[in-house]
């Protein structure tokens, strides 16, 4: 358990001193709030789906899930294979899960605070989270598992594979995710291709359900939706991570 | 360090029964015995010591034996103070290695079945150039890397069953020095406490011990990304001491390091040796595995070619060199005068020398002056040496380690 949290707090130094690394990661939510805000947001102003909130109440999720997608856990891990700091990790005698976990608990204290500083935001720009103050918390939280997990997989090809080039694709993944998910308008608004692509697409619940919270309040259906995806993400990319940390190097 | 006076047979029988030496006297006062010896035998080594005992090699576990004697020094073992009476087998070797064999995918037979033995309280050396298989060596026996085939046990348990607890009593410095550049060096020997089980207040005791102890206190709370190559690999050791571990493994520990660095490494090896712990290191210097190590093994292509002390070694070539300094244009009329010289080997031509391989170095050099003599050469400087661990290493691989006159003279 001290291991645990030992490496936990290395992980978390790491992110703390390599700012560089941490700081995009809000600055590309933030801009994009800002500029889809700036060409939609009169367009649909005013439009049903947004139950008389401004579409930046929309986009919120969509920024705040921008925020947690980071791959700088895989990147840090990459570096540290490279450089041989691993190996002291592989020849302590701690459990090889305690690598992993580390570097997952500091991601999601990280995501934590990413999706917070971009939550205030938009809340510092008129939108309203419908569900209150539980409802906020539980929307950071779901980010922030939601990021963490996704992060599983850079981990999860860093192990595999120690490049950085091929730890780099799984941020770029994210883009047609995202791009085939309601990012812009809801999934009725879309046509009926990219609606069907969107429907068997993971982030696209993810989406609704943290964005019913700003909009809609409780809604058990889009939540629970939500909830699951997270969580099956979460069981498939860190399960993969967890499997890849056990059988490192045989 | 542990008193002397009675000198605990741990090494087995070989040790109690050499005869006692005479000159007690000699013997440094508060220093390790070990170490003053050698240092004492390796003045004595330089030139000629044609004469020395070739003592019967697989009886004597140390290098220095022989020259311990000629020195005068004690030949006696020190006790270290951790496991001071080791009686069963598996406690009195560190690492036993059967048959270890490592293939890697797609064909490379990188460990081609290799047998070790090294005794606690060695320092054992492991020489060889460049992808002869030293690293994954090591790596299999730091449970890095699993085995294809055979056997190995290091510090009593099995390496392959029973992974955790060889990691828990082994150190590990690997070729690649392997800091976190984001890290303090106290932040980082305090972490590798904690990851070795001690709390708060004992990681960071042992962390300012250890700053101490490799030269770091004041660098210490900077971070190690500005440390230059010499400090990196010092607090690389240091991480791997945090646990006083009762194996050291440390591959190439002083590849890429200048000179001085080098040095202040090796005295950390014998230091650490000196409190009891087991070193096996691997090289790709002959200096370094002459003036470290106690035993050594010479492996090549996954092999090992050749194994003993490396005054073993040296002695089983069977020949003495004799170097005779002298311009390159006098080299063929000098071989002309010492052509069918009796006990002469082989003549190696060096830039402004000549090296003689020959039987009996301190008999035949006085016949090869005579020779000069007769023909009118009048050498720079003439020496006579045991042969060197690159001469044993061109026997056994039929290739120099290093650049032919690294070791010699």
């Amino acid at each position: 358990m001290r291991v645990l949290w030992l490496m936990t707090r290395r992980a978390v130094v790491e992110a703390i001193r390599t700012p560089e690394a941490t700081v995009p990661l809000l600055f590309i939510p933030v801009f994009f709030l800002f500029v889809n805000l700036g060409q939609l947001g009169e367009q649909f102003d005013g439009a049903p789906f947004l139950k008389g909130q401004n579409y930046a109440a929309f986009q919120l999720p969509v920024s705040m899930i921008f925020a947690v997608i980071g791959i700088g856990s895989g990147l840090a891990l990459v570096t540290e294979i490279e450089n041989g700091y691993f190996d002291k990790f592989l020849v302590a005698p701690i459990p090889r899960l305690t690598i992993l976990l580390g570097r997952l608990g500091a991601d999601f204290l990280r995501n934590l605070v990413t999706a917070t500083v971009v939550l205030l935001l938009g809340m510092a720009v008129g939108v309203r989270v419908e569900s209150g103050v539980l409802g906020a918390v539980v929307l950071v939280l779901l980010c922030a598992f939601f990021g963490m997990a996704y992060g599983g997989s850079a981990i999860l090809i860093a192990l595999r594979t120690g490049n950085t080039q091929a730890v780099n694709l799984a941020s770029l993944v994210f883009f047609p995710l995202l791009f085939l998910s309601p990012n812009a308008v809801p999934r009725e608004g879309m046509q009926s291709w990219l609606e069907t692509a969107a429907a068997f697409n993971p982030v696209t619940y993810v989406l609704e359900g943290t964005r019913s919270l700003v909009i809609d309040g409780w809604d058990a259906g889009s939540l629970l939706a939500c909830v699951l995806v997270t969580f099956a993400t979460a069981a498939v990319l860190l399960g993969l991570s967890v499997r890849a940390m056990r059988t490192y190097g045989t | 360090m542990a008193d002397d006076t009675e000198p605990t047979p741990r090494r087995g029988a070989a040790k109690a029964a050499k005869p006692a030496t005479k000159a007690p006297a000699k013997r440094a006062a508060k220093a390790p015995a070990k170490a003053p010896a050698k240092q004492a035998a390796r003045a004595t080594k330089a030139p000629a010591k044609a004469t020395a005992k070739r003592a019967p090699a697989r009886k004597q576990p140390y290098s220095a034996a022989d020259e311990i004697r000629a020195a005068g020094a004690s030949p006696e073992p020190v006790a270290p103070p951790v496991a001071a009476t080791p009686s069963t087998e598996t406690r009195a070797l560190a690492i036993e290695v059967r048959g270890l064999k490592k293939s890697f995918k797609g064909g490379v037979d990188a460990v081609r079945g290799v047998d070790l033995e090294v005794r606690e309280g060695e320092v054992f050396g492991f020489l060889g150039p460049n992808g002869a298989g030293k690293t994954t060596t090591v790596r299999m026996l730091c449970t890095l890397l699993p085995i294809t085939e055979g056997q190995a046990r290091v510090a009593g348990h099995d390496v392959a069953r029973d992974a955790a607890a060889v990691r828990r009593r082994i150190g590990v410095a690997l070729q690649e020095i392997g800091l976190d550049p984001l890290q303090t060096a106290r932040e980082l020997l305090e972490l590798q406490c904690g990851l070795y089980g001690m709390d708060r207040p004992r990681a960071a005791g042992r962390a300012k011990e250890l700053l101490e102890l490799v030269g770091l206190t004041e660098a210490a709370d900077r971070r190690t990304k500005t440390f230059s190559g010499g400090m990196k690999r010092r607090l690389d050791l240091a991480t791997a001491l945090v646990h006083s571990p009762s194996v050291l493994f440390l591959d190439e520990p002083t590849t890429g390091l200048d000179p001085a660095s080098r040095a202040t490494v090796w005295d950390e090896v014998r230091r650490i040796n000196e409190s009891g712990t087991t070193v096996f290191l691997t090289t790709q210097y002959l200096e370094e595995a002459d003036q470290l190590c106690d035993r050594l093994a010479i492996i090549d292509h996954g092999r090992i070619v050749a194994a003993g002390t490396p005054e073993e070694l040296k002695s089983a070539m069977g020949s003495d060199v004799i170097t005779i300094t002298l311009p390159n244009a006098l080299h063929r009329a000098a071989c002309e005068a010492i052509e069918g010289m009796r006990g002469l080997d082989q003549v190696v031509e060096e830039r402004d020398a000549l090296a003689l391989y020959v039987d009996n170095g301190a008999e035949r050099i006085a016949q090869v002056v005579r020779l000069l003599d007769k023909a009118d050469i009048t050498p720079t400087a003439l020496t006579v040496a045991r042969p060197t661990l690159d001469d044993v290493f061109l026997k056994a691989t039929g290739r120099r380690l290093e650049g032919d006159k690294e070791e010699s003279a």
